[in-house]
């Protein structure tokens, strides 16, 4: 510590040091003058003369004296960092292109770590977040695992006293509200908490206190907490405020607590994405609910201790003890099947529902890590070309006992000034593509998208990468300096270093260009394989015709609250009032109604059986629909008819069978399906089918189609058709919107509207992750095979002007440009052509890990390997030619002389 | 006069260089001029300290607090650095002078061998 200080002090006394040390010296000479004069019998100026040269080198002494004072490491870094500068400064084609270089893969990778760092692991804010666990159940059915997400509130009741694994056990579900009373109304998103909610997230209120259940506090049933942000922009910051009235949807409640400003609970909910942050907060015990609906979420705390494993064991018991959970509640997943062993899953709740985006985000890890590679060989490419180029200057300073270790201290700093000014950049660049992009993504596609952003985490894996290209850019030609060969094959003649051949050097330049071949060529192919997918995927048909001749399909969703909407007569009569004066709407052509529209992410799926035959093993989607869906749509009709107004709930039960079904149980085609009699899963009642219709894609374009049993809406008794999609087409989709929404409205004030967009929107957005991916690898793909480019045309232009001289000699013994243009293509070929054989080898054994996101290509796919081998050879040679063009204007006689 | 120089600091044993130093302030302090001619002086002139070598070992021994300098007047009227040893640098004289009487008796030990 002392040396510390000392040496600073120093650093701020230099001058007197200097002058003392000065006057010290100049003493010294003084007393020796006399010395030697009086010795000696010397003048006074040879005595002085004599004095000086006893001294020696001022300079030097100085040097030296100052040696303890100073930091001697650091000086010297400072000594060699200027000069990294100096020489970059210098070269500025090089400085220019490295820096790119670095900064774009530099910047890439932060940007897509910010991204997965945000997405996937950031910490949730709550104490011992990694004990947060999401409980749901599962049904292994003939055709594989129904997972369903969702409870009813006797199931949840059931469960809550007496698991013991769980230090508590919360549920919560997500809805809208208005807020009236205090302020204008205001929509705003809310949960429906269980009372231990707050207790089992570990969070207390900044002001006021949380919910407490049972006697503490009767009178919280009518209590309300909201979040920092409302409280801020719509009470006024009220320091008062806890105690008062705010009126949730017409209903006086206490205001008890205000939540921290850094609150944030936002749970993703698979295919959905994170759940909007809810800013008011009721407390349920839905008492009064013993349907069976399943609408709410289980978010647990597993004690300290116990695993997942045990607690999902614990849960199974519990929840095949019928008289805790009834068999047969009901989600939007359909029904627990009586019977059926259920199992009980435990999921943590940082990762639950980012499953497909964590692969998803690994892989571009990984790729993005590829382009790094080859933007660090190619930056240690261009180095190595500098030091070979410095050959002769570096010889002379090794020989002048500059020191190899001080020379190989300097690259590496030169490295490192490189590696930081890149990364710097780099993190620029990562914050333009982040507030560039991440607003056009779409929720599904990135969950938690708003907790992406680059703070001191990800700076340091932005230092971490800066430090491993350092290690890569530096390390290569430090090692080449040290090694033996360097400076040797030194033909000092004219002082033109360049024209001996550097022949180790060139070789390991020629490998690391092959090396970066090949990895580009593994993305590039990854790429291709997704594109190609992509292609084959939007080529696919719908079954349905969301564009036709008569407009496009304009779709509004609602969802019926049970408590207001409890009779299905009152979901038919909501449904009818609507949809008769929709159809009667300027510009709608037509109109129906179904519960679950296909391209949402809503499915209902079920078993069922045909009669006479054994249960059948396929799911099949159980849609509810009015009449004149199937025209709407544009869904042909195979055999039989449609719906009709006649279909009543007083009418017999009729049913409308997919191609799909007829396919599997009625070998003799439509017609014999007409008349038959399938029955649907826990439902006692025979329909008759009445019509059989074209498959559509109910669920995307990525998935198989699915078989379906349409059933009519006025038919339907089980409240599945509290999910109401009123389907229309029209030429003039905006104004036939907001003519639906005015009659949703006018018929149900208080109901929020879900989602309101066209078909074709929606075919769009199932789309938006394919082409997320997709653009993305292409991006990365693009990136690389610019650099790699870069790096060939760097090697070839190199290789010409290292053989100037035999090339001018080929000229002179009768070689034509061809056959200049020949040899310098051919050498370029075959670098290319050894890189793209390693290349391949590495993408058959890599891109399997694209399986999941190709759909209708294999991860070997023949197209997508040869165009994209073709793409990049063409590449290459295009590369090579203005390396090679020159060659041929080299003036033999001008060659040879040279030398 | 006969000179046979110490041709440079390498050729001392290392440490040496201080050890001459600090006996020489344990007996008087003096400036850096005064320390070369009394070494030089009670040695024979066998060793002669270069400048070279001196100021840097007095600067080193300065950063290590073994002495302490201070301007004062010279004996013929001149402004010039004295330097005095202190407790720490004492301490380090017995310790040189041990190490040096240890190296000097294994060689002797060597070379008595016939």
């Amino acid at each position: 510590m002392g040396s510390v200080l000392r040496r600073l002090l120093f650093f701020f006394q230099r001058n007197q040091f200097d002058r003392d040390l000065e006057d010290e010296l100049r003493f010294h000479e003084e007393m020796k003058t006399h010395a030697l004069a009086d010795a000696d019998g010397l003048s006074e100026d040879q005595a002085r003369a004599a004095a000086r040269r006893r001294i020696g080198n001022p300079l030097r002494l100085r040097e030296q004296s100052r040696e303890p004072w100073r930091f001697a490491t650091v000086e010297t870094f400072a000594q060699d960092v200027r000069h990294a500068l100096r020489m970059m400064r210098r070269d500025p084609g090089f400085t220019v292109t490295a820096l790119a270089t670095l900064a774009l893969g530099i910047g890439l990778n932060t940007a897509i770590f910010s991204v997965a760092y945000g997405v996937l692991w950031r910490p949730l804010p709550y104490p011992n977040p990694e004990r947060l666990v999401i409980v749901q159940s599962s049904q292994q059915t003939g055709t594989g695992v129904r997972t369903f997400s969702t409870w009813s509130p006797v199931s949840y009741e059931g469960l809550r006293p007496r698991v013991t694994t769980l230090e508590d056990l919360a549920a919560y579900s997500s809805i809208d509200v208005q807020l009236t009373g205090r302020v204008e109304p205001l929509q705003v998103h809310a949960l429906d908490v269980s009372p231990n909610f707050f207790a089992t997230l570990g969070v207390n209120p900044a002001r006021g206190r949380a919910f407490l259940s049972g006697a503490a506090a009767p009178d919280d049933d009518r209590a309300a907490i909201v979040s920092d942000r409302l409280w801020r922009s719509s009470l006024n910051a009220d320091p008062t405020i806890v105690g008062r009235s705010i009126s949730v949807d017409g209903v006086p409640r206490t205001l008890i607590g205000v939540l921290p400003p850094d609150f944030s609970f936002r749970p993703v909910v698979p295919r959905l994405g994170a759940l909007p942050e809810a800013d008011v907060f009721l407390p349920n015990r839905w008492s009064g609910d013993a349907g069976q609906s399943a609408f709410l979420w289980l978010l647990g705390r597993m004690r300290p201790g116990v695993t997942r494993e045990r607690a999902e064991a614990e849960l199974t018991a519990l929840i095949n003890d019928p008289s805790i959970v009834s068999a047969g509640a009901l989600g939007t997943e359909g029904a627990l099947a009586a019977g059926v062993r259920t199992r009980a899953r435990v999921f943590g709740l940082q990762a639950y529902g980012t499953e497909s985006v964590r692969a998803l985000l690994l892989i571009l890890l990984g790729a993005v890590s590829f382009v790094l590679l080859i933007a660090c060989v190619n930056v240690a490419n261009l180095q190595m070309a500098r030091l070979s180029a410095r050959r002769g200057e570096l010889s002379v300073r090794m020989a002048l006992g500059a020191g190899r270790s001080r020379i190989v201290r300097q690259l590496l700093t030169e490295a490192v000034v490189l590696s930081l000014l890149g990364a710097a950049l780099g993190v620029m660049l990562a914050l333009l593509a982040i507030d560039l992009t991440l607003p056009l993504v779409p929720q599904f596609v990135l969950p938690r998208v708003g907790g992406i952003v680059i703070d001191a985490r990800v700076m340091a894996f932005c230092l971490g990468l800066s430090l491993v290209s350092t290690l890569l850019i530096g390390l290569v030609p430090a090692l080449r300096l040290s090694a033996a060969g360097f400076g040797e094959g030194l033909a000092l003649h004219g002082g033109d270093a360049r024209t001996t051949g550097d022949h180790q050097g060139e070789r390991l330049r020629t490998l690391l260009v092959a090396a970066q071949i090949a990895m580009t060529l593994v993305l590039l192919i990854g790429a291709g394989l997704l594109i190609h997918s992509f292609v084959r995927l939007t080529s696919l048909p719908t079954g349905f015709e969301s564009n036709g001749r008569d407009g496009v399909l304009q779709i509004v969703r609602v969802t019926l609250p049970e408590r207001l909407y409890d009779k299905p007569d009152r979901i038919h009569a909501f449904a009818r009032d609507v949809l008769d004066r929709i159809q009667h709407l300027p510009g709608v052509k037509s109109a129906s109604v179904i519960n679950s529209v296909p391209f949402a992410m809503m499915f209902i799926q079920g078993d069922f059986q045909v009669e006479g035959l054994p249960k059948s093993t396929l799911n099949v989607g159980l849609p509810k629909i009015e009449a004149g869906y199937f025209k709407t749509m544009g869904i042909p009709l195979l055999a039989g008819r449609e719906f009709t107004a006649g279909d009543t709930a007083a009418a017999p039960k009729v049913a409308i069978v997919s191609e799909r079904v007829v396919r599997e149980y009625f070998p003799g085609g439509p017609r014999e399906a007409l008349g038959r009699r399938v029955r649907l899963w826990g439902n006692s009642d025979w329909l008759s089918v009445v019509g059989v219709v074209a498959d559509i894609r109910q669920r995307g374009l990525t998935q198989d189609v699915q078989p379906m049993i349409y059933a009519p809406f006025q038919q339907d008794h089980s409240g599945l058709v509290r999910f109401v999609a009123f389907v229309a087409r029209t030429a003039t989709p905006a104004s036939a919107a907001e003519g639906i929404r005015t009659e949703i409205r006018r018929a149900a004030p208080e109901l929020p509207i879900e989602s309101t967009r066209t078909m074709d929107e929606a075919v769009a957005a199932s789309l938006a992750q394919p082409r997320f991916r997709t653009v993305l690898v292409a991006l990365f793909a693009i990136a690389a095979t610019l650099i790699a480019t870069c790096g060939l045309y760097g090697l070839m232009a190199y290789t010409v002007t290292q053989r100037r001289r035999e090339i001018g000699v080929r000229m002179a013994l009768g070689a034509g440009r061809g056959d200049v243009l020949r040899l310098v293509l051919t050498h370029a070929l075959r670098i290319v052509v050894a890189g793209l054989i390693v290349g391949l080898a590495g993408a058959a054994g890599v891109t399997r890990v694209l399986q999941r996101f190709l759909f209708g290509v294999t991860p070997t796919d023949p197209i997508a390997f040869t165009i994209v081998t073709l793409l990049l050879m063409a590449v290459g040679l295009l590369a090579a030619w203005l390396p090679a063009r020159r060659a041929t204007r080299i003036d033999p006689w001008a060659a040879l002389r040279a030398e | 006069m006969k000179e046979a120089r110490t041709k440079s600091k390498n050729e001392l044993l290392p440490g040496t260089l201080e050890m001459l130093i600090l006996k020489t302030l344990s007996i008087e302090s003096m400036h850096g001029y005064g320390i070369a001619q009394h070494i030089q002086m009670l040695s024979a002139d066998v060793l002669t300290i270069e400048e070279g070598s001196l100021y840097p070992a007095l600067q080193r021994m300065l950063a290590k607090r073994w002495v302490l300098a201070e301007w004062k007047t010279s004996a013929n009227n001149r402004r010039a650095r004295f330097y005095r040893l202190t407790t720490a640098g004492k301490r380090q004289l017995g310790v040189e002078e041990s190490r040096f009487s240890e190296m000097f008796g294994a060689i002797m030990r060597v070379m008595k061998t016939t």
